[in-house]
This record gives structure tokens, C-alpha cells and sequence, in this order.
């Protein structure tokens, strides 16, 4: 019986190894990621699968990257994570060691970068990352990770800088942030702005991850009449807020979301309760963006709504930029040496679709957030880094009066 | 055991040890993942194989063995060693404090109640500031590969010998006598509530060290990963699926079962899920006793085993 | 002082569609001894269908009810029929075992099917409320709240007045006895699990309503109706509704007066209190 276990052992193990290689072309350029693909964060996730490879054949298309005298080809190596953190680290580390590509991109949500970027530091191989956008992140003083979104901390910046100038002005906050990496820095970044405002926070509740149950808090919000509510969560909680904001009839004077507004997605599940809600943006398509390889972000944002079907938001736009980093970064090295491309990417300071791509000393891209609202199914950009860009619909009516 | 099969183990094991030297790193990688695994399951195999209480509390000490580790090595500022040690009293703690009560329930009630016990810690942790909230906590890197797969052996070996020690020693024919019929061995004198609440506690142990391990490898933790449900069912499909009660059973499912897994992940990543899923459905209906069973009975069956088992087990 | 009376009604309407989505584990776990595992992904199925009965067929949810329930039934009967049947009589643990992979197997052929996407049903009078004074009351809710009643006290007279009712209990209860009296067990095991699918097809109805739909939903809702069953009692429907009130006032307490985060360590806290204390349920016969 033992031998018969010892020879199936045996025949596992020789397949294990038999399936554990694949072969690349020497020439080509290979970037490697693991993205969630399925499971719970799927919805976002698809969005950066969806914008590398749209990038890297855009690149490709133009000739690909120029490494000294010659033209390399992109390719791109990707894994489907589940959504699952220790599956991806696991999988960015046979991208790293088996695999052996050239760099990594990002997956993402700032908890997944947390962990994969030490994968990237600890094989010494530059990961771009556009999901994560958590100061925790940055915080370590790694070398190896850069990161396209701006800071969480500052997430709500522009929007408190816009609460001061709305009238009638709004007094009390309630600040709503779920329990992981990315909300609790926004939180923590928060909370100082809104009292240098002038604004009293009167509520200032964590709340756990993937909560569907808002009813609680929102009767604690309508007892104590905030002006504002500011929630840092995810996409379904927040639906999932709103919707039962509207059966419990709680209507702020405004309500903001760090996530969920800019996407398509969200506002046709929402339907017209969407209506009113604010958000925020690193990116809008405008035709001032112009970029080496797709002209501007108008041309991008057609292009790539021809493509895939759905209007790209700032998490798509965000993973193009990150192949655009790498792909310039390695024209301006010369080279595909991981360290050389390294201190050419903390260098770069070139204009894309997606904005200025330049890293801060820690890694990590600081971009303006620009504050947004949803008025009658259209998503309109309110107001940015040099004030009112359009007029804001201000205070939301009551439900039953819309 | 024959002299033959001392001889046969040994050889595997050396061979196993020795992997790391010419063995590709991802080899290595999956090589921890499934060593650890196995560890998970020969763990499972004391409380649920040998004493017959399923546990699905079992990713607590998991969890504890992790958090232990962490804490330790980040807030603290302590070696590994002594984070280890330090998650095998959280763990052997909780073994005493809440097996006593919840190891007086029987069969599902007792797998429900360590589910519960699963999720209230996974909650409870999720508020504690010291262990990072929910955020978890990035424990400092350490690039030695073939220094976690040697640990990860290593204790898969004890466990191993701690298993067999089980099938020979008076404690463990206690705890085969609990599962086969647990009022009868308390009427034989058996001190049913002490013996289950060491195997817990033994049990605990070793999953709590593999927490560890998996932890300091990996260099992160959060509560959901920590004490995640579907790690706890994965130990008990493999050993169930390898053999619950036998010594080597539950290392053959975790390996077998690591392996088609992380085939699976690497080659079929949209359905690798998809089919593990229908592995363990498969497997349930058509070799519930394991994949040891099979083996063994198949010289004298062949495929007529299969259906003995559907018809011994449908209505 | 409004407050609580607000966070209470809360929780009790909470509590109601608690009970609906916990009615078809219970009856299954109870009457049959199988611990559904996949019973959350059911639920899920059936917010889905209802999403398409709504979206494509414009046919209101509440109204669509029977019609989900009844497809979602023939799905749990095929089930029982053609898997679950055959390890009913191996240890029970391998019914927990086969049901999780089940969860996984559904889980992944929605995503297949549906993508990741989030849906909501949303009928006109979703967000609508009635105003009691300064209390609000979300109709979608109470709407719910009704459903769980009538749901659960049928079922009740069901098990103990109807011929199928009683032949079920007597199937649980003594599987030859109930044979030489003609019983044809595979197909009332059938029955029995489909009508606790059909329950959960009627759940997803609602919870599509409420809150909002993806292939991932399954398990939390899994562990909760755990909880539920659990705290209220195997032997009896009513005791399902019971469990649900006591969970969903005490989650919404919890929220109010401790924090938001500590929900699940409420709620399962308490599961791990009673079975302790009262493993049988609050409305358990204590063998």
C-alpha cells in the first residue's frame, strides 16, 4: 500500500514539474500581473486587465519599445488571482521566479498592493501598480513600487475645499469609512482637513468591510442632521447605501463617495437614485490630455469604448498609464536592466492621457482630485484644482421630492 | 510497519529535504504551500480523523499561530522563535478555554459551533489595534525560501510522528474509542473531556505553528486571510479526501490535492475554482472513505469500488 | 429616544427578511439532517432570476415571487434527486463537505454567467416609506416582513396539517417505518429539499429588492442563515422567525451603541452562546 502511495506521489510530482514552464521569446518584453479576474472585487479588477492589454497593443502597434537600436515587442503575462491576496502573492512570485518576466504590473485595491509589492522588493523587480492607492502602501520605503493613484489621504481634499465655498454652508460631516487599508488612510487623511474647514465632524464611524446593512447608521445620520456625509468604502456597499438611504428617507445636503460614482456600472444599477451623489476623479477624458501613443484622452476614451463596450474610468485609465510608465521609462534606460529601468521610472516626468505621469520620492503620483457629481444620468465634473468648473446641484432635495 | 516501509518513508523524506538545492524556485514556493497544507491536514486529523469531531474552528488556531508570529515580530520586536512560541500559547489558551464547552456538542453542532467560533474571531481580531484592525500588519521580509520549506518540513514530519505515535499509544486508542462510540469509552474509564480537549489543544498546536510559518513567509496578514473559513475546509477535503484516521492519508490528499490546484491555477486560471469544486463533489460521492481507501481496496475491487460506495451511501 | 425606537423597527424588519432567507436551511437541516452549505448561493440564484423575470419580462418581484419560488423548487428537487440523494446515508460530514463544493460550483457558473457586475431590483416603490411620526418604515421592508410571516407560519401548518407535510417528518424521522407504510423516500427527500430551495429562490427575491446582487453574495448569507437557524431552533418554522428577530434587533443594536464593526461579533457571539447554553434553540424542544 505504501508503494502504491509512493508511486503516486511520484507521477503528481513529475507533473507538477512537467507543467511548471513556458517558454517566452527572448526579444519581447514581458510585463507580468496578477489581477482579480473573478471573485468579489472581479468588477473592478477586469477594468485593469482590460486597459493593459488595450495599452500594450496600442504600443505595439506603434512598434513597440525602443531599447537602444532596437524595436522590442510588449507582452503581457497575466494571472487571475480570484481575489484572493495570498493566491497573488503567490502568483506574482512564480511571474518573478518562474516565469521570469521582465517587470510587473499592478492588481488591484490597495490591500492586494500591500502585499504584492513585497514580492516586488523582496525579487528586486519594478512593479507599476495603478490600483492601490493607500499612504500604507508608499510608507515602507520600498524602492521597488510605484503607484499611479494619487494618495488616499487626499482623496477628499478638493471636495472639503469646494464645501467651503457651496451655499448655504454646510456645518456638520459625518465621516463613513470601511475598515481596510485605502479607507482608513482617506479617513486619517480627512479628518484634519475638515477641521481646518470648519467643519464639525459629528459622526466618525468605522464600519466593517462589505457591510450591506447601512439602516443603523443611517438613522444615527438623520438624528443628528448632518449637513454632509462623506463615505470611504466600496462600490456595493455604497450602493447599498444609497438605496437604503432612500427607504429610511435620509437626504443630506450633499453626499460624497470615494468610490463607485465615475463608473458606468454603478450609476445604471443605481438608475436615477444616483442622481445628486458626488465623487471624485484623478481623470476625466479631456482633449487637453494629449499622449505619445493615443493622441489624448478623448481619442483614448472612444477608442476604448468601441473596444470593450463601457465608458473607461480612472481605474482603466490608471493601468494604461502604469504600461505607459514602464514603456517610457525603459525607452529612456535603454535598457531592460530591473535596477537601470528602476531609477529611470523615480525619474520620469512625461505628459500622458492620464495626466503628468511623475512619482513622488516615495513612489507614489500625487494628481489633483477633481470633485463630480451625477446630474440627471450624466456625470459632470464640479469643481477642481482652480474652482467651479460647473455649477453644482446643491443642497439634494428630499427623496420624496425629486 | 515493515522494516521495508521504514526504510521507503525515510528515503522520501531525505528526498523531500534535499529538493530545495536543485529544485526551481517556484518549485520550492509550492512545495511550503503544500507542506504547510499538509501540516493543516495531519492537524485536522487528530481532532477530525481520530477523535471524530470535524472541526471547523481549526482556522483559528491558524490564525492565533499567525497573529502570534506578527505581533510579536512587528509590535514587539521579538524573533521569529519566540513569536512562534507565543502563538502556540494563544492557540493551546484557546483550545482549553473554549474547547471545554463547545467539544460538549456532538457531530454538526460542534462543526457549527468551531464555524462560529471561526467568524467571532475573525470579527474580534478585526477590532483589536494591536493586531493592525482589519487592516492586518506587513511583517518584516526575509528571502530564505529553503529556510521556510525545511521549517514547513520539519514540522510536517512531527506532526507525522505525532500521529503515529497516536496509533500506538494509550491516548490515542482513548480518542479512536471517543469517536467509535464515546459513551462506551466513558464508561470504560476513559476521561472523554480530557482526552478530546488535549487533541484539541495537540491538534492546535501544530496548525497554530503552521499559521506561523505561512505568516512570516508570506510577510502579511489580515484577519480575513488569517482565519478564512475556506482554509479550514480545504485541510479537512484533503485529509478527508487522502484518508481521515490513517498516518500518511491526510499528506497524500494535501499533496495530491496541491497539486492539481496549482496546475490548475497556473494552466486554467478561469476554472480553476470551477474545478475544484467538482473534484470535491466527485470525490464526496465516489470515494468518501479517501484516497488511501482506494488504494487499498482497489486491488481487491477495481472499479467495482466506485459503485459500491454510491450504492452503500444513497437512499 | 426616537432613535432607538428608529434603529428598533429597523431591526426587526431586518429580522423578517432574516427569517425568510434562513426558512429553507432550517426546514432542510431540521427535517432531513442536511447541512446546506450552498443554501446562500440558492439565494443567490434566485435574486438572480428575479433580476431577469424583472429586467426582461418587467414582472414585479413581489408578484414574481410564486413563479421564482417554483422554478428555483424544480432546481432544488433535481438537486436532491440527482446528487444529493446519493450520499445521504454516508456520514453526515460528507453532506457539509459536498454542499460546500456545490457553493463553489455555483458560485463560479454565476460569475460565468452573469459577470462580476452588481445588479439591484429596482421597481418604482423600492425606496418608498411610510412615515409613523418621526419614524420611518421602508416599505420594500415591511413588505419583506410580511412575506417572513406568511411564509413561515405556512410552512408551520404545512409540516403538521398536510399529508405531504406529516409524510415528510415521518421520512426524517424513521426512514423504514416510513417506507413500509409506502412512502417513496428518494422522492420525498426531493421534495423536501426543494421546497427549502424554493424558499430560497423566494429569499433572493426579496434580498435583490433590498440590497444588492453578485455571484459572491452566497456565502456571508450561508453563515448568517447559520446563525439564524441555529439561534431559533431546528424543530420548528416558527422558531426560525424568532432567531431572525433576535438577530437582525441585536445586530442593529450593536451597530447603535457599540460600533459599526462589531456586527459579526454579535451576531456570531450569540450563535456561539446558545450552543453552548441551549444548543436545541430558543425555540428548541431540549431533548
Amino acid at each position: 500500500m505504501v508503494l502504491n502511495t509512493f508511486r503516486t506521489f511520484c507521477a503528481v510530482f513529475a507533473a507538477v514539474i512537467a507543467f511548471s514552464g513556458t517558454p517566452t521569446f527572448a526579444q519581447d518584453i514581458v510585463l507580468g500581473a496578477s489581477v482579480q479576474l473573478t471573485g468579489p472585487v472581479a468588477n473592478t479588477g477586469r477594468y485593469y486587465k482590460d486597459a493593459y492589454e488595450f495599452a500594450i497593443d496600442k504600443i505595439n502597434a506603434a512598434g513597440g519599445v525602443k531599447v537602444g537600436n532596437t524595436k522590442r515587442k510588449l507582452v503581457l503575462k497575466l494571472y487571475d488571482n480570484q481575489s484572493d491576496v495570498n493566491l497573488s502573492v503567490r502568483q506574482y512570485t512564480q511571474l518573478v521566479s518562474q516565469d521570469k518576466v521582465n517587470f510587473l504590473l499592478g492588481p488591484f485595491a490597495s490591500n492586494f498592493a500591500l502585499a504584492d509589492s513585497a514580492v516586488s522588493e523582496k525579487y528586486r523587480v519594478p512593479m507599476v501598480q495603478g490600483g492601490g492607492a493607500s499612504d500604507q502602501i508608499f510608507s515602507r520605503k520600498f524602492k521597488y513600487i510605484f503607484g499611479t493613484l494619487a494618495p488616499a489621504s487626499h482623496y477628499f481634499a478638493s471636495t472639503v475645499n469646494m464645501l467651503k465655498e457651496l451655499s448655504p454652508a454646510p456645518k456638520t460631516v459625518a465621516l463613513l469609512y470601511a475598515d481596510d487599508a485605502f479607507d482608513v488612510s482617506v479617513a486619517e487623511g480627512t479628518r484634519p482637513l475638515l477641521q481646518k474647514a470648519g467643519l464639525k465632524i459629528v459622526i466618525d464611524e468605522r464600519y466593517s468591510t462589505n457591510a450591506s446593512d447601512f439602516n443603523s447608521l443611517l438613522s444615527q445620520i438623520k438624528s443628528v442632521n448632518a449637513d454632509v456625509v462623506l463615505v470611504a468604502g466600496h462600490e456595493t456597499e455604497i450602493l447599498n447605501f444609497v438605496r437604503q438611504a432612500k427607504s429610511l428617507a435620509v437626504a443630506p445636503k450633499m453626499y460624497s463617495f470615494t468610490v463607485g460614482v465615475p463608473s458606468e456600472d454603478f450609476r445604471k444599477a443605481l438608475g436615477k437614485d444616483a442622481d445628486y451623489a458626488f465623487g471624485m476623479t484623478a481623470w476625466l477624458p479631456s482633449a487637453s490630455l494629449k499622449d505619445r501613443w493615443f493622441g489624448d484622452a478623448v481619442q483614448f476614451a472612444t477608442a476604448y469604448k468601441t473596444k470593450y463596450g463601457y465608458d473607461p474610468d480612472y481605474h482603466a485609465a490608471s493601468g494604461v498609464a502604469d504600461v505607459e510608465a514602464l514603456a517610457q521609462a525603459i525607452e529612456n534606460a535603454g535598457s531592460v536592466d530591473p535596477q537601470k529601468v528602476r531609477d529611470a521610472i523615480a525619474k520620469l516626468n512625461f505628459p500622458s492621457l492620464y495626466g503628468t505621469i511623475a512619482f513622488a520620492d516615495n513612489g507614489q503620483i500625487d494628481l489633483p482630485q477633481t470633485v463630480i457629481q451625477v446630474q440627471a444620468d450624466k456625470l459632470v465634473a464640479i469643481y477642481g484644482g482652480e474652482g467651479f468648473i460647473e455649477k453644482p446641484k446643491y443642497p439634494m432635495p428630499a427623496w420624496n421630492a425629486r | 510497519m515493515t522494516a521495508f516501509r521504514v526504510v521507503l518513508v525515510v528515503v522520501l523524506a531525505v528526498v523531500l529535504a534535499v529538493l530545495p538545492l536543485f529544485g526551481s524556485d517556484v518549485l520550492i514556493q509550492f512545495g511550503i504551500n503544500a507542506l504547510l497544507l499538509a501540516v493543516l491536514a495531519q492537524g485536522w486529523n487528530i481532532i477530525g480523523g481520530y477523535t471524530g469531531y470535524p472541526s471547523f474552528g481549526n482556522s483559528v488556531f491558524y490564525g492565533l499561530g499567525s497573529y502570534g508570529v506578527a505581533i510579536a515580530m512587528v509590535q514587539w520586536n521579538l524573533p521569529f522563535a519566540v513569536g512562534m512560541i507565543f502563538g502556540v500559547v494563544l492557540a493551546v489558551g484557546f483550545a482549553f478555554l473554549l474547547g471545554i464547552p463547545v467539544l460538549r456538542l456532538k457531530g454538526h453542532y460542534f462543526a457549527i459551533a468551531t464555524l462560529a467560533l471561526a467568524q467571532v474571531m475573525s470579527a474580534i481580531v478585526s477590532n483589536i489595534s494591536l493586531a493592525g484592525q482589519n487592516i492586518g500588519l506587513v511583517l518584516p521580509p526575509l528571502n530564505n525560501d529553503r529556510l521556510f520549506y525545511e521549517l514547513s518540513l520539519g514540522l510536517l514530519v512531527l506532526s507525522t510522528l505525532t500521529v503515529f505515535w497516536l496509533t500506538r499509544s494509550r491516548f490515542g486508542f482513548g480518542l479512536i474509542a471517543i469517536r467509535e462510540n464515546e459513551e462506551g469509552a466513558a464508561v470504560m474509564g476513559v476521561n472523554t473531556t480530557l482526552y478530546k480537549v488535549l487533541a484539541f489543544a495537540l491538534s492546535g498546536i501544530f496548525t497554530a505553528l503552521a499559521g506561523g510559518i505561512h505568516a512570516y513567509w508570506i510577510t502579511f496578514l489580515d484577519p480575513e486571510s488569517a482565519f478564512d473559513i475556506s482554509l479550514n475546509v480545504k485541510m479537512i477535503i484533503m485529509a478527508v479526501f487522502g484518508g481521515p484516521g490513517t498516518v500518511f492519508g491526510p499528506i497524500l490528499g494535501a499533496l495530491v490535492l496541491s497539486a492539481v490546484s496549482e496546475v490548475l491555477s497556473s494552466e486554467a486560471t478561469n476554472v480553476a475554482g470551477l474545478f475544484f469544486g467538482i473534484v470535491v463533489v466527485a470525490a464526496v460521492v465516489l470515494m468518501p472513505r479517501g484516497v488511501a481507501d482506494v488504494i487499498r481496496q482497489f486491488r481487491v475491487s477495481g472499479w467495482r469500488y466506485f459503485i459500491e460506495n454510491l450504492k452503500a451511501h444513497r437512499i | 429616544m426616537d432613535l432607538l425606537a428608529q434603529v428598533l423597527i429597523n431591526g426587526v424588519l431586518l429580522g423578517g427578511l432574516y427569517a425568510v432567507m434562513a426558512l429553507g436551511l432550517a426546514l432542510v437541516w431540521g427535517v432531513l439532517n442536511i447541512v446546506n452549505l450552498a443554501h446562500g448561493a440558492f439565494i443567490m440564484l434566485g435574486a438572480y432570476l428575479a433580476w431577469h423575470l424583472y429586467t426582461y419580462f418587467g414582472i414585479d418581484p413581489f408578484l414574481g415571487l410564486p413563479l421564482t419560488a417554483i422554478v428555483m423548487f424544480c432546481l432544488g428537487y433535481a438537486v436532491q434527486r440527482g446528487l444529493l440523494n446519493l450520499i445521504v446515508r454516508a456520514p453526515m460530514f460528507n453532506t457539509l463537505l459536498i454542499t460546500f463544493g456545490l457553493e463553489v460550483v455555483l458560485t463560479y457558473l454565476a460569475q460565468l454567467a452573469f459577470s462580476a457586475d452588481f445588479r439591484t431590483i429596482n421597481p418604482p416603490y423600492a425606496g418608498n416609506s411610510i412615515a409613523l411620526g418621526p419614524l420611518v418604515v421602508p416599505l420594500a421592508r415591511l413588505m419583506a416582513f410580511g412575506v417572513a410571516v406568511v411564509l413561515t407560519v405556512g410552512m408551520w401548518l404545512f409540516l403538521l396539517h398536510t399529508k405531504l407535510g406529516r409524510a415528510i417528518r415521518a421520512t426524517a424521522q424513521n426512514l423504514v417505518a416510513a417506507r413500509l407504510y409506502g412512502v417513496e423516500p428518494r422522492h420525498l427527500y426531493a421534495m423536501t429539499f426543494g421546497i427549502g430551495i424554493g424558499l430560497a429562490g423566494a429569499a433572493g427575491c426579496l434580498y435583490g429588492t433590498v440590497s444588492q446582487i453578485n455571484p459572491y453574495i452566497g456565502a456571508t448569507l450561508t453563515a448568517k442563515c447559520f446563525a439564524i437557524s441555529i439561534i431559533g431552533g431546528l424543530d420548528n418554522p416558527l422558531g426560525v422567525l424568532v432567531g431572525g428577530l433576535v438577530l437582525g434587533i441585536i445586530e442593529s443594536l450593536t451597530v447603535l451603541y457599540i460600533g459599526a464593526t462589531f456586527g459579526d461579533v454579535a451576531s456570531f457571539g450569540v450563535l456561539v452562546l446558545v450552543l453552548i447554553v441551549r444548543p436545541s434553540g430558543l425555540l428548541g424542544k431540549t431533548a
